[in-house]
């Protein structure tokens, strides 16, 4: 039975790509034709004919696209398919909002919002870089640091660890939300506060899993080490820390994205007038809406930019994990 | 623990004398009309502290919190956040459960949609919550509902991924077992793979109801809301009540804490089998 699956999924997977080419080729013409249609029209003065024919078009274009898609996906991996996934739902989403004709108040057009990033890129830029490197990165790295020595502090003395380690799974569950007011009016507007809160939230997950980290160190090889007489200092550097690189990356990783969230919640509660956080609250309430999609393209850039770089350090440095070394 | 706890108590007070006095001092020196002499008898009378005495704080939690179910007390507006919060997860676990089963299901499906999913992942998802507010108002949607419906969208993905990854992580043995069994697809799916995905369900959850709980308040914040935890700290951080804003985060805490738990036990009936091995 399950053999019988596999080749039946191998006979379709092996056919025809270029048909799936074709077909996906198709629909995004038929999507293109679909926004071109209704491309230079007032927000109300789409005639109906042409609203009809870019509805046929896009219901259409997006049939062909999928079932083009859906055989391109059995053959290839990676991001690719993915990507075209993407384009072919912004094309059809462009061609959707133009024939309703809903106003850009409410639900900016792709194209909108690319010029929006690309007039407004200066400042959007300067506040990336408030948010960014000021507030995100300096806090990360904080909290980081600080999470590490904490963590060395409790396997060291036992009694921290009894003592003090339930409370960071506990203050772990607490929104950050509730927390940035209280930080924003103690520390100021200031781009610090909103580094504490991101120092803050990074703190406890580095607790945690360092921790755990370096008490996972097998006993057999610190027995090893005891054996060959080496000192607590090489022995904890050689078997301690490696084994606690891989819950420290984990860490790491969750960190990166917390790190963005603290930023740009603590924003929502004040400024010196630059943010992305602030950007987005500001350009939200005057229906700017092309600015925020903005803003939210950037900041999801820096987040996936931010794990990747992390994902990367990872794989250099734990590449000899089990992890790594097997899939799944 | 308790003996960590009564020690950080004991620390707080010096720190918080310490960084009070300062702003005490600096209004001592305005003239302000405090009704004490020196900066450290100040600093724990300050109106709006850099961290609160805590007698100030009791008397303040007290104030806020009598009568419990009156419109402006802190409980009943953690109820309401409460309720937009679990209804949010209940949305989101059940498109999540649906998205995962698809997932599963199409190879083709799952190769499109799963790296945006894990982008998704590291995204700012909250970034979206104050312009999905003004979209859903715009349509008419107010209430309570959008606020459970942005909660539900940020824990949605949460959801999704570990489900997935739980509908898979049954062992190919057993897999095989159920093949030698003649069962089909269905009753693979249902005998093995979903209760296979119930822990990676419930892991999920906890980290999807925190989540949730920001979105909800940031949604109150965001949204013209007459009551909730983020209709509070929005008003309270616009009048610079400190120790308000305080009293606020405490109960947002306890009920971060509260989901957290509450789920941790569901997770214990539901799943008999894990409670040894979890914790």
């Amino acid at each position: 039975m399950a053999s019988r699956t596999v080749a039946l999924g191998r006979g379709r997977a092996g056919g025809l790509p270029g048909l799936g080419w074709l077909a996906l080729a198709l629909g995004l013409g038929l999507l293109l034709a679909a926004v071109w249609n209704v491309w230079n029209f007032p927000l109300d003065g789409v005639p109906p004919g042409r609203k009809g024919l870019s509805l046929t078009l896009i219901v259409l274009g997006l049939a062909s696209g999928i079932y083009g898609l859906a055989i391109l996906a059995r053959r290839m991996t990676g991001v690719v398919p993915a990507l075209l996934a993407a384009l072919l739902t912004l094309v059809a989403v462009e061609g959707l909002l133009r024939a309703y004709g809903v106003p850009p108040g409410l639900i900016p057009t792709p194209t909108r919002v690319a010029t929006a990033l690309y007039n407004s890129r200066t400042v959007l830029l300067g506040d990336a870089r408030v948010t960014f490197v000021q507030e995100a990165l300096l806090g990360y790295l904080a909290g980081v640091g600080m999470g590490i020595l904490v963590a060395l502090a409790a396997v060291r003395f036992p009694f921290l660890e009894r003592g003090a380690l339930p409370y960071a799974g506990l203050f772990a569950s607490i929104p950050i939300v509730a927390l940035a007011p209280v930080i924003v009016k103690a520390f100021g507007l200031e781009w610090p506060s909103k580094a504490i809160i991101v120092a803050i939230t990074v703190f406890f997950p580095v607790v945690v899993n360092v921790v755990r980290g370096l008490q996972s160190a097998s006993p057999l090889l610190l027995d090893l080490m005891q054996t060959y007489a080496v000192t607590p200092a090489a022995s904890f550097r050689l078997v301690r820390v490696p084994s606690a690189l891989p819950f420290l990356f984990n860490a790491l990783k969750i960190g990166s994205t917390l790190a963005l969230i603290g930023a740009i919640v603590g924003e929502f509660f004040g400024t010196t007038g630059q943010g992305l956080g602030f950007r987005i609250q500001i350009e939200a309430g005057r229906f700017n809406l092309d600015i925020v999609w903005a803003a939210i393209v950037i900041a999801s850039v820096l987040g996936i930019a931010f794990y990747g770089v992390i994902s990367w350090l990872e794989m250099r440095f734990t590449s000899w994990h089990a992890s790594r070394r097997q899939p799944g | 623990m308790i003996i960590v706890a009564a020690l950080a108590l004991a620390l707080y007070w010096p720190l918080m004398l310490w960084v009070n006095a300062g702003a005490a001092q600096r209004s001592l020196d305005n003239g302000a009309e405090l009704g004490c002499t020196t900066a450290i008898a100040c600093a724990t009378q300050l109106r709006n502290p850099v961290l609160p005495a805590p007698a100030q704080l009791g008397n303040s939690l007290r104030a806020m919190s009598v009568p419990p179910l009156a419109p402006t007390s802190v409980p009943y507006n953690t109820l309401i956040t409460a309720g937009e919060t679990v209804v949010g997860l209940l949305i989101a676990s059940v498109l999540g459960i649906g998205l995962a089963v698809a997932l599963v299901g199409s190879r083709a499906f799952e190769r499109v949609t799963l790296p945006w999913l894990i982008a998704s992942q590291t995204v700012p998802v909250i970034a979206l919550a104050p312009m999905l507010a003004v979209v859903l108002g715009q349509y008419g949607v107010q209430g309570w509902l959008p606020k459970a419906l942005i909660a539900a969208y940020i824990a949605f993905f949460p959801v999704a991924v570990g489900v997935a990854a739980g509908l898979r992580s049954p062992d190919p043995m057993q897999e095989d077992l159920l093949t030698t069994y003649r069962a089909s697809g269905w009753q693979t799916f249902w005998k093995l793979r979903l209760p296979a995905s119930l822990p990676f369900l419930f892991t999920s959850l906890k980290v999807a109801a925190t989540a949730a709980l920001i979105g909800s308040i940031v949604a109150e914040i965001s949204t013209i809301s007459f009551s909730g935890l983020g209709k509070m700290l929005a008003e309270n951080s616009r009048a610079s009540d400190t120790l308000a804003l305080w009293v606020i985060m405490l109960y947002g805490a306890g009920l971060g804490i509260a989901l957290v738990a509450v789920l941790g036990l569901l997770e214990r009936l539901v799943t008999p089998w894990r409670a040894g091995q979890s914790r």
